[in-house]
């Protein structure tokens, strides 16, 4: 029944993202998924930027480390073009939804703000680990954007260390059917609420450089003081959620 | 509080999904003040504001009345000329003591030597005088420490550096010795400087020379706020709450950045350089 209703939904309705200015403009489902999808890919292409540079950020024996918001800005955009093709420094060009335009600039000026504030514990001298890692980047990334927008972005798994991270219902669902399957690289979406908001969840699996802190034995305290997962390469992390309120035309 | 950290007492400030972060068992006391001052004044909540700068600034801040008042593991007990003007509470932290560390086991030897390598007692002033004669001792400015090179060691090349950090990073010249709080030289070795060493007397206890208590520091005429935070400490110490905190610090093994995340306060970052300068060494003017 509910299956139904959504197809209803699909086949019958024209999809109204309202943004961040409050403005509204009529998309197609597609260009809603599109979006959605463009948010979570920029989101996962800042995590691994800041991924590629944890050894700098880590070095005590460097002061100044040069990671500043522009030299971030410089790795996203190319991180994101080789992913999607799309080119952020010329976005009033790229061949994407309208809407995401704004969102997406809204987003780098999210993150290259988060590296910014950043600055201060990254350029400290004599202080290796400094907890500026990925997942930290990508919760103060995503709520800082999710502030200013009411499109909602989060990172979530079903075992946060983040408590602010718990899953609701349906990510919880989600996720659990991303552990029991084997790798999917796509996003995963469906429209909710009966329609209001159209959910993707985009799955974000660990790597080797992951295992360092989530690997294990399971229970060891990794450099944060937090318990290692246990996990092993390939296993579901978590997954990047992002939630986009629809309206009727 | 201090912008070089003093472990356990500050730590760095830190990233965490809640934004820049500091810990340490000072900044829990001062969540405990805050939250105190909050009941005293009617409910409302007294939201503390971290201002992270050099120590030696600390008092210059407080004296212009930028602070109303600053914990920062600082030794009321030691004898400060520049510290007209200020007072202190009651001491909230008594395992305090000015001690010593090395880098090279030959000057650990060298010291011992001097003053009589089995004794098990403090070395008085006077002895401790002649056993560093020559060498290269860093002090940080403006701590406890740096007062006692200026009354006491005449006879050894005192340097003054703008932060812990920086007397380990420091090749011209190249320091001897470090003389410095007990706790926060302990905790240091033992976990973040590990080519380096405490003294220990012939009865393997740690070489101290003197007593340290920290205590919260604030303007003399501040008397309300003076009766405040000692009834504060008074209740905190009948209750065992200060042993705990000092136990959960200085003694539990523990990560920094997962209590930093649970627990630690926000800063006002606008206050810190743009980037971190541990700062320099020098040599001290001998007087």
């Amino acid at each position: 029944m509910e299956g139904c209703a959504r197809k209803i939904v699909l086949l019958a309705l024209m999809i109204v993202l309202v943004l961040t200015q409050g403005r509204a403009e009529a998309l197609s489902q597609s260009e809603a998924e599109e979006t959605a999808r463009l948010l979570a890919a920029l989101l996962d292409a800042g995590r691994l930027v800041i991924d590629r540079n944890q050894l700098l950020i880590d070095d005590q024996r460097r002061g100044d480390k040069g990671f500043t918001p522009n030299v971030f800005e410089r790795q996203l955009q190319d991180e994101f073009l080789g992913r999607t093709g799309i080119d952020l420094a010329h976005l009033p060009a790229a061949r994407v939804p309208p809407p995401a335009r704004d969102l997406l600039a809204a987003l780098v000026q999210a993150s290259k703000d988060v590296v910014g504030d950043a600055q201060l514990v990254i350029n400290q001298r004599g202080i290796g680990y400094k907890n500026f890692i990925p997942a930290t980047f990508g919760s103060q990334a995503a709520i800082r954007f999710s502030s200013k927008s009411q499109v909602r972005l989060k990172q979530t798994a079903l075992q946060p260390r983040n408590e602010k991270n718990q899953p609701d219902r349906y990510e919880t669902a989600v996720l659990q059917q991303l552990a029991a399957q084997s790798i999917q690289s796509a996003p995963l979406s469906e429209i909710t609420d009966g329609g209001k908001t159209l959910r993707v969840l985009s799955p974000i699996y660990y790597t080797k450089d992951c295992l360092k802190c989530h690997g294990g034995p399971a229970g060891e305290l990794d450099i944060s003081g937090y318990p290692k997962e246990g996990a092993k390469e390939g296993d579901l992390a978590g997954a990047i959620s992002v939630s986009v309120p629809l309206g009727e035309r | 509080m201090a912008f070089e950290p003093f472990r356990p007492f500050v730590f760095p400030a830190i990233f965490t999904d809640e934004g820049l972060r500091v810990t340490g068992l000072d900044v829990e006391l001062v969540r405990e003040i805050a939250a105190d001052l909050s009941t005293r004044c009617g409910g409302k909540p007294i939201i503390p504001v971290i201002h992270l700068v050099r120590f030696r600034d600390l008092f210059v801040e407080l004296n212009e009345g930028k602070l109303d008042l600053f914990v920062s593991a600082v030794a009321a007990n030691v004898p400060a000329p520049t510290r007209a003007g200020l007072a202190y509470s009651t001491p909230y932290f008594n395992g305090g003591g000015l001690a010593a560390i090395v880098r090279r086991p030959e000057i650990s030897e060298l010291i011992l030597a001097r003053l009589d390598r089995q004794r098990d007692q403090p070395p008085s002033q006077e002895e401790f005088k002649g056993a560093l004669e020559g060498l290269t001792v860093a002090v940080q400015e403006g701590r406890g420490a740096h007062y006692f090179a200026q009354a006491n060691l005449a006879m050894a090349k005192v340097v003054l550096c703008d932060s812990l950090p920086a007397a380990f990073e420091s090749e011209d010249p190249s320091i001897d010795v470090i003389l410095g709080g007990q706790p926060i030289l302990d905790y240091t070795v033992t976990w973040v400087r590990k080519d380096w060493q405490r003294m220990m007397l012939g009865n393997r206890k740690p070489l101290l020379l003197s007593r340290e208590q920290y205590a919260v520091v604030m303007a003399e005429e501040s008397y309300w706020l003076r009766w405040a935070v000692n009834d504060l400490l008074f209740r905190l110490n009948e209750s065992g709450r200060l042993e705990a905190m000092r136990r959960r610090w200085l003694e539990e093994s523990y990560a920094y950045p997962r209590r930093a995340a649970k627990e630690g306060l926000p800063f006002a970052a606008e206050n810190m350089p743009q980037h971190y300068d541990q700062g320099r060494c020098r040599w001290a003017e001998r007087k």
